[in-house]
C-alpha cells in the first residue's frame, strides 16, 4: 500500500517544501502518492486521505503555525475508526533555530491523536527559506539527512530519532550566538543583504520602508 | 473616542465599532508566498481585497477578534487573515529578543483582545490555541493580553 505525502505549502510544486519531499522520496517513487493542498478542494482531499494507511503532511510554518490553507484542509478531518492508520509530519522554515515550530508540533501531535491515527512524528527544520534556490551542493548534508529519513521510513514506518534531532539543529540560539547575530544585524551584516538585493533588482529598494496604509 | 476594529466568526457580542469584518460573509484570498510584499511592492500584498482591512486594522486603538474555534485550533480563514498580516511588517530579521523576530513596517500596532468560543476536550490542547495566539501577536508587535472564553460577563468587558 503506498504512502500519502501532502505537500502543505500553497507555493505547491514550486517550493522548498516539494524539495524535502523529493528527497523524502529518493527513488521510491512507486511507494508514494503525492498531493498538493494548493491544487485540491480540501473536503476532497480529506476524503481521498481516508484510503491510506499511512500520511505523511510536509509544510512550511506560516506564523508559528500551518499556512492557512493547510488549516482549510485539517477542519476538513475526520476521525477514522480504523485502528492502525499513520500519521507523521514535516514542519521546514525560514528563521535558523526550529524552536519557532514548536507551537505546531504541538498542536499536529494531539491532532494526530485526536484523529486516531499513530503518531509517527513531526521532523522540524529551520533555516529552509532558501533551498530550492541555492545550488544542490549547499544543500549536501540537507538532502543527505532527508534522504536517510526516507529510507529509514520505508523500512520501518518510523521516523529515526537521530535525524530528527540532526535535522532540528539549532534548536534556539545560544545567548551569545543571538547577541553575534544581533551586532552584525547593527553592522549591516544579515539576511537584509539578501532582502536589499532582491528590491534592487525588482528596482523597489527605494520603497523599502514605504507605509502604504498607515 | 477610542476606534475600535472587530474581527467575528460569530454573533451574539456586537458592540459599536467604526470597522467590522465578518470572516462568514468574506473570504480571505489565501497567501501564495509569493514575496512580493517584502520584495517587489513593499507593504503591498499582490491582492488587494484587504487594503481597506490593512488601514482599519492600524488605525484601531483595540482590536477585537471573535474566533470560532475549530479542530482546536483558529478557522482557517482566521489563519489565512493572520497570513495577510506579513505585508505590516519587515522582511528584516532582528535578534534583540534572543531570537528571530522580523522588525516592524509601522510606528504603531493596534492592541488585540481575542475572545473564542467552543470547547477543547483537554488543557492541554486549549493551552497550544492560547500560547499560538500569544506569540503571534507578540510578533505582530501588538499588545495581547485577553484570550479566553466568551461567556455571559464578556460584552462589558469588550465594551469596557
Ligand atoms: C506568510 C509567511 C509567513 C511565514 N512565517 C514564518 C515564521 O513564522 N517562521 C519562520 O521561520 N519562517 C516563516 N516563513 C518562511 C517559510 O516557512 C519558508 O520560507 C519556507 O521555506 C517556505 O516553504 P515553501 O517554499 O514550500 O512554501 C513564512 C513565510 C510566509 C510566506
Amino acid at each position: 500500500m503506498k504512502t500519502l505525502i501532502i505537500n502543505g505549502s500553497p507555493k505547491g510544486r514550486n517550493g522548498n517544501t516539494e524539495v524535502i519531499i523529493e528527497k523524502f522520496i529518493g527513488s521510491a517513487k512507486n511507494l508514494y502518492q503525492v498531493c498538493y493542498v494548493a491544487n485540491e478542494d480540501p473536503l476532497k482531499l480529506a476524503e481521498y486521505m481516508k484510503r491510506f494507511d499511512a500520511v505523511i503532511i510536509v509544510m512550511p510554518l506560516y506564523i508559528h503555525a500551518m499556512p492557512g490553507i493547510m488549516m482549510k484542509l485539517i477542519e476538513c478531518m475526520e476521525r477514522t475508526i480504523d485502528d492502525g492508520k499513520s500519521m507523521g509530519f514535516i514542519v521546514q522554515s525560514g528563521f535558523r533555530e526550529s524552536e519557532h515550530s514548536k507551537y505546531l508540533k504541538r498542536y499536529l501531535t494531539a491532532l494526530a491523536h485526536k484523529l486516531n491515527y499513530t503518531y509517527i512524528g513531526t521532523v522540524v527544520r529551520g533555516g529552509s527559506a532558501g533551498i530550492c534556490m541555492m545550488p544542490e551542493k549547499m544543500n549536501k548534508k540537507l538532502f543527505k539527512q532527508l534522504q536517510n529519513l526516507g529510507e529509514h521510513f520505508r523500512l520501518t514506518r518510523t521516523f529515526h530519532g537521530d535525524i530528527v534531532e540532526e535535522l532540528a539543529k539549532p534548536i534556539r540560539l545560544s545567548k551569545g550566538m543571538s547577541m553575534l547575530l544581533y551586532f552584525l544585524f547593527k553592522l549591516g551584516i544579515s539576511d537584509s543583504i539578501f532582502w536589499n538585493g532582491m528590491l534592487k533588482k525588482n528596482n523597489a529598494l527605494d520603497r523599502k520602508f514605504d507605509r502604504p496604509f498607515a | 473616542m477610542e476606534s475600535n476594529l472587530f474581527i467575528k466568526e460569530f454573533d451574539g457580542f456586537d458592540i459599536p465599532c467604526q470597522y467590522m469584518f465578518d470572516l462568514r460573509k468574506t473570504k480571505v484570498k489565501d497567501c501564495v508566498g509569493c514575496w512580493s510584499c517584502w520584495i517587489k511592492t513593499p507593504g503591498r500584498c499582490i491582492n488587494t481585497d484587504l487594503d481597506e482591512f490593512y488601514k482599519a486594522y492600524l488605525k484601531a486603538d483595540k482590536v477585537i477578534i471573535l474566533s470560532k474555534v475549530n479542530q482546536r485550533f483558529v478557522s482557517g480563514n482566521l489563519k489565512t487573515l493572520f497570513d495577510r498580516m506579513i505585508p505590516l511588517f519587515m522582511p528584516d530579521i532582528t535578534f534583540k529578543h534572543g531570537e528571530a523576530m522580523h522588525l516592524p513596517r509601522y510606528r504603531k500596532y493596534p492592541d488585540v483582545e481575542i475572545y473564542y468560543q467552543g470547547d477543547f476536550d483537554s488543557l492541554d490542547s486549549k493551552e497550544i490555541y492560547e500560547n499560538y495566539l500569544h506569540r503571534t501577536f507578540a510578533q505582530f508587535y501588538s499588545k495581547c493580553e485577553v484570550v479566553k472564553p466568551i461567556n455571559q460577563s464578556s460584552m462589558q468587558e469588550i465594551s469596557g
